[in-house]
C-alpha cells in the first residue's frame, strides 16, 4: 500500500518565510529516509499573492502531487486563508495570525464545515520571550508542526544549525525558537497522522529538475553556458554560475536569446559543447538559429523549460504545449531531434544524450522540459558519472591530412558527412546558411539545391532508425491503457501504484524520443489495448494529433482519447485515478 | 619594405587565399577593394587559410562567403557579432573575423554591436558601411543621407542618419578605426591593426556603392578623406579627441586608426572561472565528475 502524508508551507509571496521554514523541513525529512516530492507554488511577482511549498512523503517513492493537503502552516494572513482553502476535510492548520478574526471572519466556519482542527499557536510572543526577532515565529510554527508530525527533534536541530551556519549568531536563538515551538502545549489533542516511517535510509539525491540538466551538462563536457533570464529556466543559468568556479565552464548571460543561441552556435561550430535553455518564448526569438544550425549541420542543444503561453501566459506555471513549437520551428525543411525530460534523473541523463545525438547526425537537437520537473524537489538515486560516454563523432586525427573539402557536406546516402573543426586541418570548408554545395561554396543551381536540401532530410529516415522506441510501464496489455510524455509520467506511475492495490490494473506507454516520432510500437501497444488515453498538459492534445497524423488513425477517434489539462497546475494523483475509473 | 613589396615576396602565401568562386558584384564596387585588403591582411600577418575564421553576416559582403579560402560562417542577418563571439571564445587561438553591412549592424542587430564593444569580445569586426541595402536592391539604412529617394522612400529619407562613429565611442570601444574601400593599402594597414588589437576592434570602412547610393559617390567620399596621420598633435588613446574628430560627418572624414584604449583587455581574463585556464573550451569536452557537486543534495 501507498501511503502518503501531505505536508503545505503557505505564505504570502517574497516574505521569505517560505524557504526559511521549507528548506530544514525538507532536508530533515530526507534525513529520516523519507521520499520527497514537493513542489513550489507562486505568482510572478516580487511580493504579493499567495505562494506555497507543498511535500508529499512516503516511505515509497513518490514522484508526484496529491491534491489532498493533511497538514499545513498558515505563515501570515495570505498563507491562512490558502491553507483554510485547500486543507482536505479533518486536516490540521498551524498558525500564528492572532488577527484572524478581524480579516478572516468566516474561519470558524470554514473550519467547521470541513472539519478541520485549527491551533493557533501565539508564536509572536513565543519568540520575543526567547529572545528572537519576529522573523522566527516561522521556526516556532516549525518546531510545533515537528512535533504534530511526531519526529525526534535532534535531526530538525541539525538542519536549522546548518541552515544558519552563514550566520552563526542566530544559531542558538532559532535553535531555542524551534524548541519552544517543539514542546509548546497548545492543550489541543490533535488527531494522529499514523505517518508510517521509513525503516532503511537509503542512499538518495534530494534535487529538483533544472539542477539536474545543469549536472548533466557538466558530466557531457559542456564547457559553455548562455542564456537570457527566463522563468522557469532560470535556475539553471543561476546554478551554473555558482559552480563556475569548480567547474572552470564560461556562463554568460547574453543580451537577448538571439544572441545566446549564436553565441552557443558558434562555439559549436569551433567545437566545444555549449548549451542554451529558456522558455517558450526566448525560444520563438531562436527560432532562426535552429534553422541555420540545420542548414550548415552545426549541432546545437536548446532547451525549453515549458510554461503556459501564449505570450508571457503564466511565467511560473507548468505546461506542456510547446511540442508542437518544438518540432515545427524555423523556417525551410531540415531534420532535428526533440527528446522531452519528465523527472531529475532523465533530466540529468537526456542531457548527455542530446549532445551525443547532436553531433552524431549534426542537427539541432531541443529538449523539453516543464516548470513542474524544473522546480519540483525528488528523492532518487545518486547520478552516477561515466553512465553515457562523450561521443563526438568528428574525423579521426589521422584522417585529418588527407581531407577533401567537399567531404565536409558530401552527399551521402545517410544524410551525414563528415565534420572536421575549424582549425583542425589544413582542408576548409565553408559553413554556408547559402545553399550551397559540397564544399560549402555558394550555390544556386536547381540540381544542386535539390540534391542538398534531400541529404539534410535523409537524416530523418537514419535518426529514426537509431532512436529507442517509447517505453512500456506495467503489463503488456490491461484494461485500460495511458500514453503520455513529459512529467505526466511521474502522476501515471503513481496512480498506477495506487489503482494495483485496488485490483484495477493500467498500464502506460512514454514518449521520451518525440521527433522523429517511432509509431511501431504504440501500433502495437493501441492493438493489445485498445482502451487507451493519451494525457497531456495541453488544449489540443499535441502528442495525440501528432500519433494520429504519424499513423492515419481516425481523427474523431483520437479526440475521444484525450484527456487534458491546461490551466497552469500539474496533473494530481486523485484525477489521474479517477479518470482511469469512469473509463474502466 | 613598402606593402606591396612585402606581397610579392609571399605571393604563394596570397595564393592559398584564392577561390575558385566567381565574384557576383556590381562593377565598381567597393567590396572588390575591401576583399582584396582582407586577404592582404591575413598574408602580412603570417596567418594562414586554416588558421582564421571568416564571419559573415547577410548582405552584399555575406556573398564574399566563398571568395576567400578559410574556415568560414555565413549566418543570419543581423547576428554575426553575437555568432563570432561565440566562436572567438570557444577557441582563441583561432583568428576570428566578423564581417557585416550597415543594415545588419545598425538596425537588425544593434543591440549585438552595443554588447560586443561593452564585453570586448575577441574578435575584429569589418563593417562594411555603404550606407543603404544593397542586396534587396537600394533601401534606406540607417546610415542613408536625410532626404534621398531610396526604393522604399520614394519621397526621401526622413530621419537623420545615425554617426556610426559617435555612437560606438559612446560604449566605451577599445578599438576604433575607419577607413575607405577606395585606398586598398590603408584598409589593409588598419585591418592588420585590428587584427594585431587583443579585444573588439570596430573597424568601418566607408564604402562606395555605384549602383545603388549615388548620394555618396566614390569621389565624395575623396573630397573629404583625411588620413589621421596628416592632424598633427592627434593622440588616439584620447578618446575625446576621437569624440570630436568624428562629429562632423559632411565635410571631413577623419581615416585610420581613430582610437585605441592603452590598456589592452582580454574577456575571458575577466571571466573568475576562465582566467587560470591554460586549455581553449575545444579542448576540454570530455566527461566531467559531477559527485563533488552532488554533496549539496546527499
Amino acid at each position: 500500500m501507498v501511503s502518503r502524508t501531505v505536508i503545505k508551507i503557505a505564505g504570502e509571496n517574497g516574505m521569505g518565510g517560505l524557504s526559511s521554514v521549507g528548506e530544514p523541513l525538507q532536508k530533515a525529512l530526507k534525513r529520516l529516509g523519507f521520499f520527497i516530492h514537493s513542489e513550489r507554488e507562486f505568482p510572478s511577482t516580487i511580493k504579493g499573492g499567495k505562494a506555497s511549498n507543498t511535500f508529499n512523503i512516503s516511505t515509497q517513492p513518490v514522484r508526484s502531487l496529491s491534491q489532498k493537503i493533511d497538514i499545513a502552516i498558515g505563515l501570515d494572513r495570505e498563507g491562512v486563508k490558502d491553507a483554510l482553502e485547500t486543507l482536505s476535510n479533518g486536516g490540521i492548520l498551524i498558525h500564528a495570525f492572532d488577527r484572524w478574526n478581524k480579516v478572516i471572519k468566516d474561519l470558524p466556519a470554514q473550519e467547521e464545515a470541513k472539519n478541520l482542527r485549527v491551533v493557533l499557536i501565539p508564536a509572536r510572543e513565543i519568540a520575543v520571550e526567547n529572545g528572537g526577532s519576529l522573523i522566527m515565529v516561522n521556526t516556532v510554527l516549525l518546531g510545533y508542526l515537528w512535533k504534530v508530525l511526531g519526529f525526534e527533534i535532534e535531526i530538525l536541530k541539525t538542519e536549522i544549525a546548518e541552515q544558519f551556519s552563514s550566520k552563526p549568531g542566530l544559531i542558538n536563538l532559532n535553535l531555542k525558537c524551534l524548541e519552544a515551538g517543539y514542546n509548546y502545549d497548545s492543550g489541543e489533542s490533535l488527531p494522529a497522522l499514523n505517518i508510517a516511517k521509513p525503516v532503511e535510509i537509503l542512499k538518495t539525491i534530494l534535487i529538483d529538475g533544472n539542477t539536474s540538466l545543469a549536472l548533466g551538462a557538466i558530466q557531457a563536457g559542456v564547457r559553455a553556458y548562455y542564456a537570457y533570464p527566463m522563468s522557469p529556466s532560470t535556475s539553471i543559468l543561476v546554478y551554473l554560475a555558482k559552480v563556475s568556479h569548480k567547474t572552470e565552464m564560461l556562463v554568460k548571460q547574453a543580451e537577448d536569446e538571439i544572441t545566446a543561441v549564436q553565441m552557443a552556435l558558434g562555439s559549436m561550430h569551433m567545437g566545444t559543447r555549449s548549451l542554451v535553455f529558456t522558455s517558450g518564448g526566448g525560444f520563438d526569438l531562436m527560432t532562426e538559429t535552429i534553422s541555420l544550425s540545420g542548414m550548415i549541420e552545426v549541432p546545437l542543444v536548446v532547451g525549453i523549460v515549458q510554461r503556459p503561453g501564449p505570450a508571457t501566459g503564466l511565467p511560473t506555471w507548468t505546461s506542456q504545449a510547446d511540442l508542437n513549437l518544438a518540432i515545427y520551428s524555423g523556417h525551410g525543411e531540415f531534420s532535428r531531434i526533440v527528446i522531452a525530460v519528465s523527472d531529475p534523473t532523465s533530466c540529468y541523463l537526456e542531457i548527455q544524450n542530446a549532445f551525443n545525438l547532436a553531433e552524431k547526425y549534426q542537427t539541432p537537437v531541443i529538449i523539453l522540459s516543464e516548470a513542474t520537473i524544473a522546480m519540483s524537489y525528488e528523492t532518487v538515486g545518486v547520478f552516477e558519472d561515466n553512465l553515457i560516454p562523450v561521443v563526438r563523432n568528428l574525423v579521426k586525427p589521422e584522417n585529418l591530412e588527407s581531407l577533401q573539402n567537399s567531404d565536409r557536406y558530401k552527399i551521402t546516402e545517410n544524410g551525414i558527412s563528415q565534420r572536421w573543426l575549424p582549425g583542425q586541418s589544413k582542408t576548409t570548408f565553408f559553413a554556408n546558411g547559402d545553399e550551397h554545395w559540397e564544399g560549402g561554396e555558394l550555390t544556386e543551381e536547381a540540381d544542386k539545391s535539390e540534391q542538398m536540401i534531400a541529404k539534410r532530410l535523409r537524416k530523418t529516415e537514419t535518426i529514426i532508425a537509431e532512436l529507442p522506441e517509447p517505453e512500456i510501464y506495467g503489463m503488456e496489455k490491461t484494461k485500460l491503457a495511458i500514453i503520455g510524455w513529459g512529467s505526466t509520467k511521474n502522476v501515471i506511475l503513481d496512480a498506477i501504484e495506487i489503482l494495483k492495490d485496488q485490483n484495477i490494473e493500467v498500464n502506460y506507454l512514454h514518449y521520451t524520443y518525440l521527433w522523429p516520432l517511432k509509431t511501431d510500437k504504440f501500433l502495437k501497444f493501441i492493438e493489445t489495448n485498445p482502451n487507451f488515453f493519451i494525457i497531456e498538459g495541453n488544449h489540443g492534445g499535441q502528442l495525440a494529433d501528432l500519433l494520429q497524423k504519424e499513423t492515419n488513425l481516425n481523427p474523431q477517434e483520437i479526440d475521444q482519447r484525450k484527456l487534458n489539462k491546461w490551466n497552469g497546475r500539474p496533473f494530481f494523483v486523485e484525477e489521474i485515478i479517477e479518470f482511469v475509473k469512469t473509463k474502466i | 619594405m613598402s606593402q606591396l613589396h612585402e606581397l610579392i615576396s609571399k605571393s604563394q602565401e596570397f595564393s592559398e587565399f584564392e577561390t575558385k568562386q566567381k565574384h557576383t558584384w556590381c562593377s565598381g564596387c567597393g567590396n572588390f577593394g575591401i576583399l582584396n585588403a582582407l586577404q592582404r591582411a591575413l598574408v602580412l600577418e603570417n596567418i594562414k587559410p586554416h588558421e582564421a575564421l571568416l564571419c559573415y553576416d547577410v548582405g552584399c559582403n555575406g556573398n564574399a562567403s566563398d571568395k576567400i579560402n578559410s574556415y568560414t560562417i555565413h549566418g543570419l542577418h543581423g547576428r554575426v557579432l553575437s555568432l563570432a563571439s561565440g566562436a572567438a571564445l570557444a577557441n582563441t587561438k583561432q583568428e576570428v573575423i566578423a564581417i557585416a553591412g550597415d543594415g545588419a549592424t545598425f538596425s537588425e542587430g544593434i543591440n549585438h554591436l552595443v554588447h560586443a564593444v561593452r564585453n570586448d569580445y575577441p574578435i575584429t569586426f569589418i563593417l562594411h558601411n555603404n550606407n543603404n541595402y544593397g542586396l534587396t536592391i537600394g533601401q534606406a539604412s540607417s546610415t542613408t543621407k536625410h532626404g534621398f529617394a531610396m526604393s522604399a522612400s520614394p519621397d526621401g529619407v526622413i530621419a537623420d542618419p545615425l554617426n556610426t562613429l559617435d555612437f560606438v565611442l559612446s560604449l566605451k570601444p577599445s578599438f576604433v578605426a575607419r577607413s575607405f574601400s577606395g585606398d586598398v593599402e590603408h584598409m589593409t594597414r588598419t585591418i592588420q591593426s585590428g587584427l594585431n588589437h587583443p579585444g573588439f576592434s570596430y573597424i568601418e570602412i566607408m564604402q562606395a556603392c555605384p549602383t545603388f547610393n549615388k548620394a555618396t559617390p566614390q569621389e565624395w567620399y575623396w573630397d573629404k578623406i583625411k588620413y589621421i596621420e596628416d592632424y598633427p598633435d592627434y593622440n588616439k588613446n584620447d578618446i575625446w579627441q576621437a569624440r570630436k574628430m568624428v562629429e562632423n560627418m559632411e565635410t571631413q572624414l577623419a581615416i585610420g586608426v581613430l582610437y585605441e584604449k592603452t590598456e589592452q583587455t582580454d574577456f575571458l581574463q575577466k571571466v573568475e572561472s576562465r582566467k587560470n585556464s591554460t586549455t581553449e573550451l575545444t579542448q576540454e569536452v570530455q566527461n566531467r565528475s559531477i559527485q563533488e557537486l552532488l554533496q549539496e543534495f546527499v
